[in-house]
C-alpha cells in the first residue's frame, strides 16, 4: 500500500503545475544518480569478502580515509569488504531533480541559493576550478534525499563507551523523528507543506525514553528554508517539565554527555553559512554501506514484535560496528566553521556520490589535530525492514563517534523506519513537546 | 532500565472508556505499560544541628498506551511516591514532638524583646497541645508520623499523579486533547520562582526552596483541555488550554513547628501564643495563641479554580498569555478583636487564617537573540485579590505585580578544562506591591538575583554546578555549589554544600511597644522581612543524595 502511494506521488509530482526550470540533461542525471551503471569500481588487490586488517593495510591505504586507515594500522578494528551496490534513490526525487535543478545557482552571499523546489539542486560533477564547488555540494547534501520527505528512528540506541576498557558507561534509548517542510517528492502534500508562516524546510524531534534520570527529554529542531536564518531549537526538560530555548552554543554541545554534537548528527546539521565548504577532490573509498538483514545482528539490546534487531558492535571498546564497507565514489570537501569560537578547526567529509549521505566525517579540533570519527553505516532499504523496501532512503542503520583524543566513543544503533504515520506534522511543534512530557 | 508490559487491561480500559464517555474499541485493549522509578536516600547534615535529614524515598512512575479506534492516543500515567525521613528517629532532640526551643525564632536569631511577647512554637502541637491542634485543624497539623511518612495521609498523597489523557484529531487536522486526573500543570518560564506557576501549591516542607519544584509541588485533582490548532498563516504554532481544578482547595505546607524545614518559620509561629496575661489589669488570663481557626474553603463548585492559556510561537519569539482565578497558597493573617471597635486581640486566639480568591493575569515570552547567541525570557503576572501581611491588623488586600527576567547562554570555557559549554542561567525577580504601607514588613518594590554556572565532564557524568541566590531587601544571599557524579545508567550521587547570610533585618512591631520596646523586632514580622533565605540563616548543610534508578 505504501508503495503504491509512493508511486502515486512520484506520478503526482511530474504534475505539480509549480516552478518550472529547464530540465537538466540526462547525461548528467545519470551520472549523477547511476554512478554504477557501467560497473563497480575498483581497486587493486581489494575483492569482495576479503578482509583488511594490520597485516595488509598498507597495501588499501589509498581505499581508506586516514581515520579509518589509523584505526586499522592500530588493530582497533578490521573492515570487512563487500561488493559495491547500487543505493538507487526514489524516483520522485531524481524526476525532481531533473524538472527543477535546470537553473539553480548560488546567490552572491554565502549560504544563499536561487530558488529551489526539489531534488539535487546542483547535479552537475564539481570541479576543482570552481571555487564554490564545496558549496554546491553542501547544498546538494542539505536537500539531499536522505531519511526522504520524513521517517522515524524507533528506537534508537545511543551507548557511550570507553575505549580502552571497553566499559558500557551509559546507554540512551531515544526516537528520533525527520519531517522535511518544503522540498517534498515521495509524500503527499508536495513539494510542501502549508501553512508554514516561517518558511521551515525540514523539523528534527527527538525524544528520549530512558535512562530515568534523561527520560522525557525532548528536542526540537526548525530549520528554515532561508539558509541563513539560525535555526529555532527547543529543549524540554522531564524534571522541570517545560519547553525552553536552546542557544546555538549548546549546538556545538556534547549532546546528553554522548561524543556527538547536535551539530554532528546526520554528518553535518547546521546551516550551509555555518561553515565555508571546500571540494578537495573526487576518490574511490571504502564506505560503511551495506544490507542490514546480511549482517550478524545484537540479539540482546532490542526484540520487538518484528523480529527486527539492531546492527552488532566490536572491535577496540565496542566502537566499531560490525558490518561491510563497499568501495564507493565520494566527494571529498572540507568546511570550516565560519566563527572563530567554534569548538573545531575543521570537519573533512566523505559525501557518498550517489546518494549524497555522509558516511564518514574527520573533525579536527582547534589546534587542528585529528579529534573526532564519525562513522554513519547505511542499509540497503530494500535489505532492512520490510516496510522500508521500495523507499529508496539509504536508510542511517549503525553510527560510531569516536573521540579519538578521549579514547571514548559513542555507538548508535537504529530501527529506522520510512513511514509518514510516524511523523506526522504535529509532532514537530513546541506544543507536542509539552503534550508528550508528562 | 524501565520494563515494558503489554497486557490486555479489560477492566481499565472500561473505566477508560467510562471517563472519558466514548466509545474505545471494546470489550478488549491491547495495552503496553512501561515502569521507570528510582530509589533515593539524601542525607543532609546542618551546621551545630546534626543530621537534619534522612529522607528515603522509593518513586514509581508508569505509562500505559492504549490502542483506540476513536482517539490517535489514549494513555493512562501515574506516579507513585513513598517517603520516610528518619531524622526524627536518628535526631529527635532537634527535630520531633520533643524539639522544643527555649525561645520562638531560636533557629534564625537571638532572643529580642519581641520574642518574650510571644511563647515558643509548639512542635507539633497535635502531639502536645489539643487547643492547638484544634485551631490549626486542616493546616499545619501534621503529627509527628506525618512528617515521618509525608505521602500516606487522607489526601492519598503517595500518588502523586495518576491521570488519563486522550488526543483526538478533528476533521480540520487540529487535536483536541484532554487530560483528566491528579496532575501537575506548569504555566511559564521560570526557574526556582513561581510567577505563572502557582497552579499547584508546593510542599516546602520537604526542602525549602531548594528541591526541584516537580519534586514539591502538590499535584491535583484536574481536568485540563487543549486545542492544538498547530500553524496557521500567523502563527507558527497556536494553543489554547483550559485548565479546571475542581480538587478540594490544598494551600502551600509550610512546614510545621518541629519539621527539619518551615519555611519562615511560620510554623513555629503558628503554633505559639501571645503573652498578653503578663498586661496588667487585662482581660486575658493566659497567653492567647496566634491563630485561633483556619478558615480553608470547602468543597464547593464556586470554590474550585479555572484558568485559560493561549500559547503560540511566532517567529523567533514563543509566548503565553495566561488568566487564572484561584485562591491564595499562603495563608493571609486576620485579625480577631476581643469585641467590636476593640483594638485588642479576642482571648481565645489572635488570627484567623484564610486563603482568599485571587484573579491572576499574565504572560510570557522568550526570545532567541542571534547577536548575542543567548536566550531571554521574561515573565509577568499582575494579580487582584492577595493579602499580604501588615503590623495594624495582620493582612491587607492589595494588587500585586511579579516579573522575571531571565537570560541563559551557553559558554565554552577551554581553560576549565572541557570542550562542553558551561550553562550561565541568571534571573532577575521583581515584586512590586501597588497598594503598600509603611506597616508591611515587606518592601514596595523588592528583587531577588538568581545565578546558575553549571559545567560538564566526563561526558556529563560528572557536573559540577553553583546557584547564588540574593534577595536585596532582605541582604541575605545563598550559595548552593554542588557536584553530581553519575557512574552509568542507574546510579547518582549528589553532594553540595548550602550556606547562606543575612537573616537581619528587624521589623517594628506595635504589640512589643505596648510592652515598652519600639525598636525594631524580630519577631514576628521581620520573618517576612528576610525571606526564606534569611530566615534559614542558620540553616547551613552539607548534603548528600544517593539515587538507583530503575
Amino acid at each position: 500500500m505504501f508503495k503504491k502511494a509512493v508511486l502515486s506521488a512520484a506520478i503526482a509530482l511530474a504534475l505539480v503545475p509549480n516552478v518550472q526550470a529547464a530540465d537538466v540533461s540526462e547525461a548528467v542525471i545519470q551520472e549523477s544518480f547511476f554512478p554504477y551503471a557501467d560497473g563497480a569500481p575498483s581497486f587493486p588487490g581489494l575483492k569482495a569478502g576479503m578482509t583488511i586488517n594490520q597485516s595488509n593495510v598498507e597495501q588499501f591505504k589509498d581505499a581508506l580515509d586516514p581515520a579509518m586507515y589509523q584505526f586499522v594500522k592500530n588493530g582497533d578494528t578490521e573492515i570487512k569488504v563487500g561488493e559495491t551496490t547500487d543505493f538507487a534513490l526514489h524516483p520522485s526525487y531524481i524526476e525532481a531533480t531533473r524538472k527543477y535543478s535546470g537553473d539553480v545557482q548560488l546567490g552572491e552571499g554565502h549560504g544563499e541559493i536561487s530558488e529551489t523546489v526539489a531534488g539535487r539542486p546542483f547535479p552537475a560533477e564539481p570541479s576543482l576550478d570552481d571555487p564554490r564547488a564545496g558549496e554546491k555540494l553542501a547544498w546538494n547534501y542539505k536537500y539531499g534525499y536522505n531519511w526522504g520527505d520524513s521517517a522515524a528512528i524507533m528506537p534508537f540506541y545511543w551507548t557511550m563507551r570507553d575505549m580502552e576498557s571497553g566499559n558500557k558507561e551509559r546507554t540512551i534509548k531515544m526516537n528520533f523523528h525527520f519531517l522535511n517542510f518544503t522540498h517534498r517528492t515521495s509524500q503527499e502534500p508536495y513539494p510542501e507543506i502549508t501553512p508554514n508562516p516561517s518558511e521551515l524546510f525540514r523539523g528534527i524531534y527527538v525524544q528520549v525514553l530512558e535512562p530515568f534520570d534523561v527520560k522525557n527529554t525532548q528536542l526540537l529542531i526548525h530549520r528554515f528554508e532561508d539558509d541563513t536564518k539560525v535555526d529555532n531549537a527547543y529543549l524540554y526538560l522531564g524534571f522541570q517539565r517545560r519547553v525552553r530555548r536552546l542557544s546555538t552554543g549548546q549546538t556545538t554541545d556534547a549532546f546528553l554527555g554522548t561524543d556527538v554534537m547536535i551539530e554532528d548528527f546526520e554528518g553535518y546539521n547546521g546551516r550551509i553559512s555555518d561553515m565555508k565548504w571546500t571540494y578537495k577532490g573526487t576518490k574511490y573509498l571504502l564506505m560503511p554501506m551495506y544490507n542490514h538483514n546480511d549482517m550478524p545482528l545484537d540479539t540482546e539490546t532490542h526484540q520487538d514484535e518484528d523480529g527486527y534487531q539492531v546492527i552488532a558492535f566490536g572491535g577496540k571498546g565496542g566502537c566499531f560496528p560490525d558490518i561491510t564497507w563497499q568501495l564507493r565514489k565520494v566527494y571529498v570537501v572540507e568546511s570550516e566553521p565560519v566563527d572563530p569560537n567554534h569548538p573545531i578547526s575543521k570537519r573533512q567529509h566523505y559525501m557518498d556520490a550517489q546518494t549524497f549521505i555522509i558516511p564518514r566525517n574527520i573533525t579536527y579540533d582547534r589546534k587542528g589535530d585529528m579529534w573526532k570519527s564519525w562513522t554513519i553505516g547505511q542499509s540497503h532499504p530494500d535489505h532492512h525492514l520490510p516496510v522500508n523496501k521500495g523507499t529508496g532512503v539509504s536508510i542511517d542503520d549503525s553510527f560510531t563517534m569516536i573521540d579519538i583524543q578521549a579514547n571514548h566513543c559513542t555507538t548508535g544503533q537504529f530501527k529506522g523506519i520510512v513511514d509518514p504515520e510516524r511523523s506526522p506534522v504535529d509532532k514537530f511543534s513546541v506544543q507536542n513537546m509539552r503534550a508528550s512530557g508528562r | 532500565m524501565s520494563k515494558t508490559i503489554t497486557t490486555t487491561f479489560n477492566h481499565l480500559a472500561l473505566g477508560v472508556a467510562a471517563a472519558l464517555g466514548t466509545s474505545i474499541a471494546m470489550p478488549a485493549i491491547a495495552a503496553e505499560t512501561t515502569w521507570a522509578g528510582f530509589v533515593e536516600n539524601a542525607t543532609y547534615h546542618r551546621d551545630d544541628v546534626g543530621i537534619s535529614k534522612f529522607r528515603n524515598t522509593a518513586q514509581a512512575e508508569f505509562e500505559t498506551k492504549f490502542d483506540s479506534d476513536s482517539f490517535r492516543s489514549v494513555r493512562l500515567n501515574g506516579v507513585l511516591r513513598g517517603t520516610y525521613d528518619g531524622v526524627y528517629d536518628l535526631n529527635d532532640g532537634e527535630f520531633g514532638k520533643d524539639a522544643q526551643q527555649d525561645y520562638l525564632g531560636q533557629n534564625w536569631h537571638g532572643q529580642d524583646t519581641s520574642t518574650s511577647v510571644l511563647t515558643s512554637g509548639v512542635p507539633f502541637p497535635c502531639e502536645n497541645d489539643p487547643t492547638l491542634c484544634n485551631n490549626l485543624d486542616g493546616y499545619m497539623d501534621q503529627d509527628e508520623n506525618d512528617a515521618r511518612f509525608p505521602e500516606f495521609n487522607n489526601r492519598l498523597d503517595f500518588i502523586r499523579e495518576l491521570y488519563l489523557s486522550a488526543d483526538k484529531q478533528l476533521d480540520n487536522g487540529d487535536i483536541l486533547s484532554v487530560r483528566l486526573g491528579k496532575q501537575q500543570v506548569i504555566w511559564g518560564k521560570t526557574d526556582l520562582f513561581r510567577v505563572l506557576d502557582v497552579i499547584n501549591p508546593v510542599d516546602y516542607s520537604r526542602h525549602n526552596i531548594y528541591d526541584e519544584l516537580e519534586d514539591i509541588r502538590i499535584p491535583q485533582w484536574m481536568l485540563t483541555a487543549e486545542w492544538r490548532m498547530g500553524p496557521t498563516k500567523v502563527f507558527d504554532d497556536s494553543n489554547l488550554s483550559l485548565v479546571w481544578n475542581f480538587d478540594k482547595f490544598r494551600p502551600n505546607n509550610l512546614g510545621t513547628c518541629g519539621q527539619s524545614y518551615r519555611i519562615l518559620d511560620a510554623g513555629c509561629f503558628f503554633s505559639s501564643s501571645a503573652n498578653l496575661q503578663l498586661i496588667p489589669g487585662g482581660p486575658y488570663s493566659n497567653p492567647v495563641p496566634i491563630i485561633h481557626d483556619v478558615e480553608e474553603p470547602e468543597w464547593s463548585l464556586a470554590n474550585t479554580q479555572l484558568g485559560l492559556k493561549w500559547e503560540g510561537v511566532y517567529g523567533d519569539a514563543t509566548f503565553s498569555l495566561n488568566a487564572l482565578t484561584y485562591r491564595q497558597q499562603l495563608p493571609s493573617l486576620h485579625f480577631r478583636p476581643l469585641g467590636p471597635g476593640a483594638p485588642v486581640p479576642a482571648a481565645d486566639g489572635v488570627f484567623d487564617i484564610k486563603f482568599p480568591r485571587v484573579n491572576l493575569l499574565g504572560g510570557s515570552i522568550d526570545y532567541y537573540s542571534m547577536d548575542m547567541d543567548a536566550v531571554w525570557r521574561l515573565e509577568m503576572a499582575y494579580t487582584e485579590g492577595e493579602e499580604m501581611p501588615r503590623d495594624l491588623n495582620g493582612h491587607k488586600e492589595t494588587d500585586m505585580l511579579r516579573y522575571v527576567i531571565g537570560f541563559d547562554k551557553n559558554i565554552i570555557i577551554p581553560e576549565l578544562g572541557t570542550r562542553s559549554a558551561f550553562l550561565l542561567s541568571t534571573q532577575l525577580f521583581g515584586e512590586h506591591i501597588l497598594d503598600h504601607e509603611s506597616d508591611m514588613p515587606n518592601d514596595q518594590d523588592n528583587w531577588i538575583a538568581t545565578a546558575l554556572f553549571k559545567g560538564f565532564y566526563m561526558n556529563n557524568r560528572l557536573s559540577p554546578q553553583i546557584i547564588v541566590a540574593h534577595d536585596f531587601a532582605a541582604k541575605s544571599t545563598v550559595y548552593a555549589p554542588s557536584v553530581s557524579w553519575t557512574p552509568d545508567n542507574h546510579w547518582m550521587f549528589n553532594l553540595g554544600l548550602n550556606f547562606k547570610t543575612g537573616g537581619e533585618e528587624r521589623f517594628p512591631w506595635s504589640v512589643a511597644s505596648a510592652f515598652g520596646d519600639s525598636t525594631p523586632q524580630f519577631e514576628p514580622l521581620a520573618r517576612f522581612t528576610n525571606g526564606p533565605i534569611g530566615v534559614a540563616n542558620d540553616e547551613d548543610e552539607i548534603q548528600l543524595t544517593v539515587r538507583y534508578s530503575f
